[in-house]
């Protein structure tokens, strides 16, 4: 008994994914439930389970290789004695001969006997055209298809095909273009780094691309504004400074101001749900839930871990939830569910020590906040020069979903809840 | 009387008569055509009411009585040839291929040769290698010729008086398996013109370019289709020389997708011809390679179950129009 390990589709948009690292090696003895490899989606990276135990064989990726999702990635072999060679594959001479001349790749033919034979081969060439090698490296796509992505300007390599042995055709095109959808890595091997690399050049990682391609993608569709407001944030460090040792206690984290922020722009966006909300086909689709994001700097790029209808969290839990998924996207470990759903996104440069900032909206949502540093400033007050700590805060906003005042009215109710964030309990 | 029912066998009858009527130069020979009206029974009556110096039967010489009527044509009169089978077209294709499809050229337009050849096409008769072929494909390659396939009672009734009516030489093919095929046939006399493809079902899934009796086939199967939500297109070129080429690459433009089904032998066959139009007029509209469908490349089998399998049929037009359709 055979079992095809294939790549597995864990996202909704996910076309393919990266071979971080095998856990397994060939022919390694593999227990069901036990991680065999660590993959990388569009997204986030996650370890592989056996589907069933056996022996790992007829490995054909190589770590760094970008898979289409369905393509088997190798055989989990329950009986292993038909494997005689566990580091290759059993197959007869003829088979090897026919295999080579037609250049299949043995890897993809599936024995019905305990190895494969010449019979398999001819099966296999018979029946499954779309293994067959591509010598021109060109995506396997229709005319049609061609033609609609020409004048689109869609790369055909980022699409994933629904047509007879997985070409691309003119639906899959059509569908990429009416909707927003991230175009991924490249599928098939990368390519082969070559030792006589130009110094300039840096190894874009998959979330990286991915981040250059939304930001492209939002920065020349979206109609951006920006609004700015500097608060007093006397309130806000008053608030933290006395509520952080009670969280520190009760669950062991200590709020930050982004948690405090989170809480305050959740219950803010209750009153302001055009600024909760997404442009999709050509109409307003307001979000039922507020979920918001908080921005996180990876060392090989962006990445928005999500908390899930924060507006009914308390900050304690908004803290925790935080901490858990800031630490996880650093380590590679979100799950989908952790970086999906957001409907507003928190991008805080205020460690940096930056005063203020404009954001790139994270499309398809209506808006984001940036904010800079908490500094003390001199202000003004009843005509008296007066150093407070100020925080500056950037709205972006997407003009199709929100205009200058309904931006400028949220923007106000966010900045009267810091200044008074005892409201909360108002 | 514009309902009328008559079969495909009666519509080529009622359109020899009324021509013979018409005109009086027109004249039919071949083998068994006059008391037997020919083994499949198509020509009975005719020798009755047109007496035997214009339904004439001839020697069992096919080169001969072929050669004869291209000279007939030459020197004014309308034959109609009866090539019994289709597959006896090898014997007669000198006379075809280098004597009535280029007089005309080589005279410098001095000399016409109106007459059509008659013959039949289709397997499934259990009739044999030597008598179930298809061979259109022969006499559409040359210049010269026109060939028209009929696929119901009504275009082959149009189409014949069109050919009687043509100053060249008509190569007209009927499949043996559609003489009792019934259709409405109006009693009015009426022509249909070469090269004009008609649109026997609309869809906008697939397109099904069809000759002959593979028209029917692709009805059939185009109701399938239907059953699962596929819409196919049915187009009958009804002449394989001149070929309605707009018709077939605007319709494949519409669905995206198009299997080009006839009966002859698929290898170097018409539907290698329709389809490299399609592929070439449609293809920055295509979804999906154009397929073919045509008999195997075997000798027709004697055995019926064989037989059976070396033609395509509703079925297997509805599996291969379900792939490329991407439904399973």
């Amino acid at each position: 008994m055979t079992t095809e390990f294939i790549m597995p589709a864990l996202e909704m948009a996910q076309d393919t994914g990266k071979i971080l690292r095998w856990l397994k090696s060939e022919g390694a003895q593999v227990i069901k439930g036990e991680p065999i490899m660590e993959i990388e989606t569009d997204k986030v990276t996650v370890e592989i389970e056996a589907t069933t135990s056996g022996v790992l064989s007829n490995g054909t990726a190589r770590e760094g290789d970008v898979i289409p999702v369905g393509q088997t990635i190798a055989l989990i072999v329950e009986d292993p004695k038909g494997f005689v060679n566990p580091s290759g594959l059993s197959a007869s001479p003829v088979a090897r001969k026919i295999a080579e001349e037609h250049r299949v790749d043995l890897a993809r033919v599936k024995p019905t006997g305990g190895r494969i034979e010449k019979a398999d081969v001819i099966a296999y060439l018979n029946k499954d055209p779309k293994g067959l090698p591509n010598p021109s490296g060109l995506v396997p796509a229709s005319p049609k298809a061609r033609r609609l992505a020409s004048e689109r300007g869609i790369d055909l390599a980022t699409l994933r095909g629904s047509g007879p042995d997985g070409a691309i055709i003119a639906n899959d095109v059509l569908n990429m273009s009416a909707t927003y959808t991230l175009a991924p890595a490249r599928a098939g091997s990368p390519h082969p780094s070559t030792p006589l690399r130009s110094a300039q050049d840096a190894d874009i990682s998959t979330v990286w691309r991915v981040m250059a391609e939304r930001m492209t993608t939002s920065w020349t569709t979206v109609p951006h504004f920006f609004l700015t407001r500097d608060v007093d944030a006397t309130a806000l460090v008053e608030l933290r400074a006395r509520i952080a040792p009670i969280i520190a206690k009760r669950s062991g984290v200590k709020p930050t101001y982004t948690d405090l922020l989170v809480k305050l722009i959740a219950i803010a966006l209750r009153d302001h749900p055009r600024v909760n909300a997404s442009w999709m086909d050509n109409t307003i689709k307001l979000n039922d839930a507020i979920n918001i994001g908080i921005a996180t700097a990876l060392e090989d790029g962006l990445i928005v871990p999500v908390v899930h209808r924060a507006d009914a969290l308390a900050i304690g839990e908004i803290a925790t939830r935080r901490k858990d998924i800031v630490e996880r996207a650093g380590a590679n470990k979100l799950k989908p569910a952790d970086i999906a759903g957001g409907t507003f996104t928190l991008t805080n440069l205020g460690m940096y020590n930056v005063d203020a900032f404009s954001a790139i909206i994270n499309a398809p949502q209506a808006a984001i906040l940036a904010v800079g540093r908490i500094a003390e400033r001199v202000i003004a007050i009843k005509g008296q020069p007066a150093v407070r700590p100020m925080l500056t805060l950037t709205l972006s906003s997407d003009h199709r979903v929100v205009d200058g005042a309904r931006a400028a009215q949220f923007l106000d109710a966010l900045a009267n809840l810091i200044e008074e964030p005892f409201a909360l309990l108002a | 009387m514009s309902d009328r029912e008559i079969t495909f066998a009666e519509a080529i009858r009622e359109a020899l008569a009324e021509e013979m009527r018409r005109d009086a130069r027109v004249f039919i020979f071949g083998e068994d055509v006059a008391e037997a009206g020919t083994p499949f029974k198509v020509l009975s009556g005719l020798v009755e009411e047109f007496g035997t110096a214009r339904v004439i039967d001839t020697p069992i010489s096919e080169p001969g009585f072929s050669g004869i009527g291209v000279g007939a044509a030459m020197t004014g009169m309308r034959p109609v040839v009866d090539l019994m089978f289709g597959d006896f077209l090898t014997l007669a294709m000198d006379q075809i291929a280098n004597q009535a499809a280029k007089v005309h050229y080589m005279s410098g337009g001095k000399l016409n040769v109106p007459m059509v050849f008659r013959t039949t096409m289709g397997a499934t008769r259990r009739s044999a290698a030597q008598h179930s072929q298809s061979l259109h494909a022969w006499v559409s390659h040359i210049p010269g010729l026109k060939v028209a396939i009929p696929s119901t009672p009504y275009d082959a009734k149009g189409l014949l008086k069109t050919a009687i009516r043509d100053n060249n030489p008509v190569v007209f093919f009927e499949d043996k398996m559609m003489f009792k095929m019934k259709g409405v046939v109006p009693t009015d006399d009426y022509t249909i013109p070469f090269g004009v493809a008609d649109v026997k079902r609309a869809g906008s899934d697939i397109t099904l370019v069809a000759t002959s009796s593979m028209v029917q086939v692709a009805l059939g199967a185009a109701e399938m289709l239907a059953q699962i939500g596929i819409g196919a297109e049915v187009i009958d070129p009804r002449t394989t020389l001149p070929l309605d080429k707009k018709t077939c690459i605007e319709s494949a433009k519409k669905t995206s997708r198009a299997i080009v089904i006839d009966e002859g032998y698929e290898q170097y066959g018409v539907t290698a011809e329709i389809a490299s139009v399609i592929a070439e007029g449609a293809f920055y509209y295509l979804d999906a390679p154009v397929k073919r469908m045509g008999a195997l490349n075997v000798p027709v089998p004697f055995s019926p179950t064989l037989e059976d399998v070396t033609v395509p049929t509703e079925q297997t037009v509805f599996e291969m129009a379900r792939m490329l359709c991407g439904k399973s």
